[in-house]
């Protein structure tokens, strides 16, 4: 399911067969020229590639709003705001919760994060619209979405 | 003397062109009014058309296999290629039957033998929904209506699916 007001509809009957959250970290910035592209082609990946997963796993699992956050990654203002989100989420019968990221920077503070950090080495170029970039995201979901599975 | 030769009269020349003139005119209104009456109906409907997979019938076998494919969808906001799946085989009677793969519970993707446990059923990973071969959900699990079944039809040995309807 995802945030918008019909899956919410669906989510609100059927709570308890809900638990797991899915939340993508996306950074960006705009200091440097050369790395702006490359970050917002990550970014289009990431938002496709987290809506696979959802189409995928759409009865069990929530995608919320992505996480954006500037670059470099401050770690701990981020983690705290960040760990606010999942405490918020919390009052709803939710127990996994998955970051899905394309930043390495999270893996150094991935103890302090209340769920589990999932980090994928990103596409660095291309088209998100050819099909050999669609063909490698599919593959990845569906490894991804068996990863998912094993946490329930 | 030149009454005599003279067989269409001014008057009446004035009188056929006019007339012919008006027609055209009046025809010129008229034919876009009536077009636009019966446009609907020359609209080529996009509900129920049928789009092709890429999988000849010959291939088809009692084993479930899945195909993916792409129709074009507008969507309030957007035009775009959505991709559609099924689940086709041949069940006893030797009749192509194509399953949605759409969970009737909330929606997850299932598949053909998802679960070791549950050999020949059709599986649902994320609440352990299970259907039968056919598609008929088994009671005691999650899903309380059969998978969807695309309309279909055969041209030239290539298989063609429309929308899955819920039985």
């Amino acid at each position: 399911m995802k945030y918008s007001s019909n899956h919410m509809e669906q989510y609100i009957p059927a709570k308890e067969f809900v638990d797991t959250i899915i939340i993508p970290l996306i950074p960006f910035h705009f200091s440097a020229d050369a790395e702006m592209k490359k970050l917002a082609f990550q970014a289009e990946v990431a938002t496709i590639f987290a809506g696979e997963i959802e189409k995928e796993l759409s009865g069990r699992v929530m995608l919320i709003p992505p996480y954006y956050y500037v670059k470099p990654l401050e770690q701990e203002v981020e983690v705290k705001r960040l760990n606010t989100w999942v405490q918020n989420m919390e009052t709803q019968p939710f127990t996994n919760f998955i970051f899905l990221t394309f930043d390495p920077a999270w893996k150094k503070c991935e103890k302090d994060l209340t769920g589990n950090l999932l980090w994928f080495p990103s596409i660095q170029s291309g088209d998100v619209h050819a099909s050999e970039t669609h063909h490698l995201i599919t593959d990845q979901v569906a490894q991804v979405s068996e990863l998912i599975r094993s946490f329930w | 003397m030149s009454e005599k030769k003279q067989q269409v009269s001014r008057r009446q020349f004035l009188n056929y062109t006019l007339t012919g003139v008006g027609g055209f005119m009046a025809a010129g209104m008229l034919v876009p009014m009536l077009r636009m009456a019966v446009d609907p109906v020359l609209q080529p409907s996009t509900a129920g058309d049928y789009a092709n997979v890429g999988l000849s019938v010959d291939d088809i076998t009692d084993t479930p296999q899945r195909v993916d494919w792409k129709v074009d969808q507008v969507d309030g906001w957007y035009e775009s290629k959505v991709s559609r799946s099924a689940w086709v085989f041949k069940d006893d009677k030797n009749e192509i039957l194509a399953l949605s793969p759409v969970c009737t519970h909330l929606g997850c993707v299932v598949s053909w033998e998802g679960s070791d446990n549950y050999p020949n059923e059709f599986f649902c990973p994320c609440h352990n929904g299970r259907y039968e071969k056919d598609g008929t959900n088994i009671p005691g699990t999650p899903p309380l209506a059969p998978l969807h079944v695309y309309d279909q039809k055969v041209e030239n040995g290539i298989l063609y699916l429309g929308d899955a309807k819920p039985r």
